[in-house]
């Protein structure tokens, strides 16, 4: 199955590439913008030239022209269009477009390496939380005291809509994204991914979303909460055109990047590497893949029959027009629901890797653990109503879907039997990635506690929609999700950089955002019991201690992602080196030399027993 | 230490296990009694109790955790320079996985019973209940009592009746949701969603919309009050008839 661009032989500059050596991130951007004005132009002077300046239609149709001119600029087309006229890229194009001695120019450009591909999601992510955290400090700081003094309501409403949907894009891509690609490919002894330009597809594709994404800040923003309930998203401007297309947008990339990672891990394994030999970072990824392309579509058709009602007169989810919000709500959760073990599944499927190699000892339960990241994912798909239990939707339907929602604590408590159980009695290496490893464990309970109250019906028409659920999720997302990510991003820097990510600096980091996610999402609990709504720009006095407590807290978490901010960066430029395998793991992503070469592999390794063997050496290569 | 395989002192674990299970057992009591609001209904004082009973519930098994991960903390860290050696290669625990498989599958049938038992009270109706209207929009909540002429932006209602929500909304998606009755359900537009609570207390109670709904969602707030028979028919009485 491997194709070999055979690089070795070809001369040091490679004359391939045509158009693709002219384009970049600029251009992209450049090509993006006049493509969107034409768009607008054709919209607006053409079709719809009665309707205002700037009415869904014309919204719509500018989103479109800014996604194609984005791709062409990007160099997308390229290929695909060669193609077309019976004249495919040659091997020297391919070489050229795999970044092959481009230096840093490589990471601004349609680079099919899987590696630069890596590390181009490593830069998204960590642009995506910074303005997700911008945005969270905007809101904590609006929520300090009550009344609305820092912003209105109206910037409120939408900071709150785009920081949430900001951080979800960012979690769901915060693991899976690096190192899905990064690592992922490696570990299963392949040359890359098995589409590669697919692959660079899947990751442009993406920028293009989060850029019209952020972009619906400046045309009058989303004043209307991040699930965009069908109703109320009706009511807001064009704003939600930029939304809907930027989600329909997105779940093309994540179904392209799934059906990649799946189709790498069945195809392209190397000699020996059996299922039960896979390192289980790998299985953590296909799994997540497959409940991607499960739950994405979903997103999708929600997204678009919002984009039809407003744009095309049809009435998915109007009333008035025989529609019903309740179909949108359910479309949303038939995505949102497995969404949530899409971001959860990758970081901890790495946790489990990063526990076995720093504890010196094989992973505990190796079988248990995939059967639990399966079934967690199986009924992942099947708890979908517990979002609408106070919707009014099917009442009848609480029962049975409160039962598959208590059955995920089943599953959910294996992940920590294999963690402990891997570190028990191990000799337990405490640097970086293990610490934030112990962080995640104290948060994941509390995350998991928490929604077991929410998951028992009668409780829930209580809690639901109070800053409750939103401490809850935020122990998952923050506490657990966030954890298990910047763990993996220690434990795999030095693979992508050749140095080690700085030790106290870490630590410091690590600490000040472990006590700034008790304080803040602590505080939020007590907020949520004592009855504030979630998505308030405002509250009532009974709040204010508990509300300035969380906005202080977010002050620390804040200033812990900044010390980490600066950790990478300088760690990135000149931190201590650190060889080609500094933790002594088994996995075959640390067998490769550091810059790992193009390709990967001078040969392919064959695999005789699973990377979980220590006090020996693994690989005969 | 961990490099010596056979017995080893678990002192640590269960010192910690048990702290941490009798801190847990009282945040788990005090915490819902101090916070939650005050209850004044039959499923309001159903959401304190399961509360705390699932509080009490779990504190064990969140200790259990935590005390692994503090013994681990304690004596399976290598304190050494350099690379740690590789410690014992066990790879299994078949009696360990389903002992925890066991406890996890009892705690969560329990807890599946006790909901579907609190859903199943939560739904069986008196068969008699006082019926309120409720409509929701952007951005206050208006009471009318069927029967009467009776149209209110308070809540009123008498106590040791049952009271059945009629739920709607003439704009967008509303959430209705009685602070202190512990129930809510959504205000959807063309659609009528009931949900019914018998209060128990008097006093006065909070009407919140927790499902959001626009520019003034946050201030989409009614008061009301919890009352005597004769003092709510005298209340629907003295009631200005509105259109």
């Amino acid at each position: 199955m491997t194709t070999t661009l055979e690089h070795t032989e070809t001369s040091a500059e490679p004359r391939g590439g045509g158009l693709a050596r002219y384009q970049n991130f600029g251009t992209a951007v450049v090509a993006g913008v006049i493509f969107a004005w034409i768009g607008w132009f054709i919209a607006r002077k053409l079709f719809w030239s009665s309707s205002d300046n700037f009415s869904d239609q014309v919204a719509t149709m500018t989103a479109v022209g800014w996604m194609i001119g984005f791709w062409i600029g990007i160099g997308a087309f390229n290929a695909p269009f060669r193609w077309l006229l019976g004249n495919d890229n040659s091997r020297d194009d391919d070489l050229y477009y795999a970044g092959y001695k481009q230096g840093r120019a490589r990471y601004w450009k349609y680079t099919t390496d899987h590696k630069v591909v890596g590390v181009q999601y490593i830069i998204v992510t960590m642009s995506l939380l910074g303005v997700g955290g911008i945005l969270a400090m905007a809101i904590r700081t609006e929520l300090i005291v009550p009344g609305t003094h820092f912003v209105n309501q109206q910037v409120y409403n939408s900071f709150i809509a785009i920081h949430g949907m900001v951080m979800i894009l960012a979690l769901i891509v915060a693991v899976a994204g690096p190192w899905g690609n990064f690592v992922m490919p490696i570990m299963v002894g392949a040359r890359d991914m098995a589409f590669p330009r697919l692959n660079a597809l899947s990751l442009w594709t993406l920028v293009s979303a989060a850029v019209l994404l952020v972009t619906v800040l400046a045309v009058g923003g989303l004043p209307v909460g991040w699930v965009v309930l069908g109703t109320i998203a009706d009511q807001a401007g064009v704003g939600m055109d930029f939304f809907a297309m930027a989600i329909v947008v997105f779940t093309v990339s994540t179904t392209v990047a799934s059906i990649n990672l799946i189709t790498t891990v069945i195809t392209m394994r190397t000699k020996g590497m059996t299922l039960d030999r896979l390192p289980i970072f790998v299985w953590g990824t296909i799994i997540t893949a497959v409940l991607a392309l499960y739950a994405f579509p979903f997103f999708f058709v929600a997204e678009l029959n919002q984009l039809l009602d407003r744009t095309a007169s049809t009435s998915f989810y109007i009333a008035a027009g025989g529609g019903t919000s309740w179909l949108q709500a359910n479309l949303f959760w038939l995505m949102g629901h497995p969404e949530v073990y899409v971001i959860l599944i990758p970081a901890v499927a790495a946790l489990f890797e990063i526990s076995s190699t720093m504890a010196r000892k094989p992973l505990f339960s190796y079988r248990t653990a995939v059967g639990a990241m399966v079934a967690l994912s199986g009924l992942s798909a099947l708890v979908w109503a517990h979002h609408m239990f106070t919707s009014g939707w099917a009442p009848t339907l609480g029962g049975p879907f409160m039962v598959t929602t208590e059955l995920i604590s089943i599953p959910t408590g294996i992940f920590f039997l294999v963690l402990v159980g891997t570190l028990w009695r191990g000799n337990v290496w405490m640097k970086l990635p293990t610490i934030w490893m112990f962080g995640f464990i104290f948060n994941f309970i509390i995350g998991g506690v928490t929604g077991i109250y929410l998951s028992d019906v009668p409780l829930d028409e209580q809690l639901h929609g109070t800053m409750f659920v939103t401490a809850h999720f935020h122990y998952i997302f923050v506490g657990s999700v966030l954890f298990g990510a910047i763990a993996a991003l220690a434990y795999w820097f030095p693979k992508v950089t050749g140095r080690y990510l700085d030790e106290r600096m870490g630590r410091y980091s690590f600490w000040l955002v472990f006590i700034g996610v008790q304080i803040t999402f602590g505080a939020m609990f007590l907020s949520g019991l004592k009855g504030m709504p979630r998505r308030d720009a405002s509250y009532s006095l009974a709040f204010e201690h508990t509300n300035f407590i969380s906005t202080l807290g977010a002050y620390i978490i804040m200033s812990g992602m900044l010390v980490l901010l600066g950790a990478v960066i300088t760690s990135w430029r000149r931190g201590e080196p650190s060889g080609p395998n500094p933790w002594h793991a088994n996995t075959l992503e640390w067998q490769v030399p550091t810059p790992v070469p193009l390709e990967n592999f001078l040969e392919e390794p064959v695999i005789t027993q699973d990377p979980y063997h220590y006090g020996e050496e693994l690989v005969g290569q | 230490m961990a490099t010596s395989s056979g017995k080893r002192s678990l002192k640590t674990f269960y010192y910690s296990w048990g702290i941490l299970t009798v801190v847990g057992v009282l945040l788990a009591i005090w915490i819902p009694k101090r916070y939650m609001p005050h209850m004044m209904s039959n499923d309001g004082n159903l959401s304190v109790t399961t509360m705390i009973l699932f509080s009490v519930l779990a504190a064990p098994v969140a200790a259990g955790v935590y005390a692994a991960a503090i013994h681990v903390l304690r004596h399976d860290r290598y304190k050494g320079d350099g690379v740690p050696p590789a410690a014992e290669q066990v790879r299994e625990n078949t009696k360990l996985t389903v002992t925890w498989l066991t406890v996890s599958a009892v705690l969560t049938v329990f807890v599946l019973v006790w909901g579907l038992g609190a859903l199943a009270a939560e739904n069986s109706s008196s068969g008699n209940p006082l019926v309120v209207d409720v409509t929701g929009q952007q951005w206050v909540w208006t009471f009318a009592y069927p029967g009467t002429h009776v149209v209110s932006n308070e809540l009123i209602v008498p106590d040791h009746r049952e009271v059945e929500f009629r739920v709607t909304s003439v704009d967008v998606t509303h959430g209705f949701w009685v602070v202190n009755f512990g129930v809510q359900v959504d205000a959807n537009p063309g659609t009528i969603t009931t949900i019914h609570t018998t209060p128990d207390k008097l006093g006065t109670i909070e009407v919140r919309c927790e499902q959001f709904c626009g520019l003034n969602h946050a201030f989409m707030d009614a008061v009301g009050h919890v009352v005597t028979p004769s003092q709510f028919s005298a209340w629907l009485a003295s009631q200005p008839a509105r259109a």
